[in-house]
């Protein structure tokens, strides 16, 4: 043990914090070098002096001045302001908050959720030539595949509807004469 | 609300915060009076003045009556106070580098004159202690300010080594270096001391 490694291990000696084998190491240092014991007992007693000194007291109007501080209105001690917080947070705090937990919330939608026109896209039948220029992205989810159906360009659509188109057997079905 | 000092609260300093915070004000004049002194003693060194001493402890009394919601339960009270007492100390200190003003150094409270009398038995005890005061004060006075504050917080106020790092905001090995090395070159302050 050198005397950097001895001045770095005192304060861990004086409050019993050394493991055995360092501490008999370093109880092997004080007894060849007679100074750094007179260190060590040294730094003990200063130790005791600060834990003994007196302690200070404040004045006895210590109490007297905080009061009139908290009660006069110089000091804008705003108790209504203490009164008015949300969740723990100032009222600017928490809508800040709010805003960001929207945020964040609106995101993570957009992420998770794909986007619903883009199923509807996926369900309707439609061949290559078929696939016209502007398709509406609005067609509801609930068009019914029909071969027979009859393909047009409709803008007018109407997203809630069911489109079902009425098949017209008049043309296929012929009744026989008795 | 009043003052008064004779409340009698048996509760931790975490139950009395609590109860200030639901508007029991009696709980806030318990905590200024255990800690007042304490923290008067902690910024005391740092300024070597009474009433500027005062006024810093004053403030943090004041902060804690505004700011009490902001006091959560992860940390201890008495970390979170001195922490305040702590950063209001050090503001104050940089307005006074910046207004290049110095403070004569009062190391006595009492502001009065010794007058011997006659015949008392520890007036010799008495001038001892008030010398050896003043002596480990100007020791501790010469300490650079990170190791004044450990220092004091350790030794005099005999705060834990985690408290102290958590108000000082260091870690904890630091702490016990800071501190190693603090009472080594106070001991250099002081060797003439017997």
């Amino acid at each position: 043990m050198n005397r950097y490694q001895f001045e770095d291990l005192i304060s861990e000696y004086i409050e019993n914090e050394l493991s055995l084998s360092k501490r008999k190491k370093f109880e092997a240092y004080l007894e060849e070098h007679p100074d750094s014991a007179q260190l060590v007992n040294a730094i003990k007693d200063n130790i005791v002096r600060l834990n003994q000194m007196q302690a200070l007291k404040t004045s006895g109007s210590f109490n007297e001045h905080l009061l009139e501080k908290i009660e006069n209105p110089r000091f804008n001690i705003d108790k209504d302001q203490v009164r008015s917080m949300i969740f723990g947070l100032t009222p600017g705090y928490a809508t800040l908050m709010m805003g960001f937990v929207a945020t964040f919330i609106f995101i993570s939608l957009q992420l998770l959720m794909p986007d619903v026109d883009t199923q509807i896209m996926k369900k309707v039948h439609l061949t290559d030539n078929d696939i016209p220029a502007n398709t509406n992205p609005s067609i509801n989810h609930n068009i019914i595949e029909d071969q027979d159906m009859v393909h047009t360009i409709d803008d007018s659509v109407r997203a809630d509807s069911t489109i079902r188109l009425k098949k017209d057997f008049s043309k296929k079905m012929q009744f026989v004469n008795d | 609300m009043s003052l008064d000092k004779k409340s009698t609260f048996l509760y931790t300093d975490e139950q009395l915060i609590g109860r200030f915070q639901a508007g029991d004000e009696r709980a806030y004049v318990e905590l200024v009076n255990r800690y007042k002194d304490r923290l008067f003693n902690f910024v005391f060194p740092f300024f070597g003045d009474v009433e500027q001493s005062e006024d810093v402890v004053q403030d943090t009394m004041l902060r804690l009556y505004e700011k009490k919601h902001y006091y959560k339960e992860i940390a201890k009270f008495s970390t979170w106070i001195y922490t305040i007492a702590r950063n209001l100390a050090n503001t104050e200190l940089r307005k006074r580098k910046r207004r290049k003003t110095t403070y004569l150094s009062q190391m006595s409270k009492e502001d009065r004159q010794y007058d011997i009398p006659a015949v008392q038995d520890d007036v010799d005890q008495d001038l001892q202690n008030e010398f050896m005061r003043n002596r480990i004060n100007l020791a501790i006075d010469a300490l650079p300010e990170h190791f004044k504050t450990v220092i004091i917080l350790r030794d005099i106020q005999e705060l834990s080594y985690d408290d102290i790092s958590n108000i000082v905001e260091v870690p904890l090995g630091t702490i016990k270096s800071r501190i190693n090395r603090a009472r080594l070159q106070l001991q250099a302050e002081l060797q003439d001391l017997k």
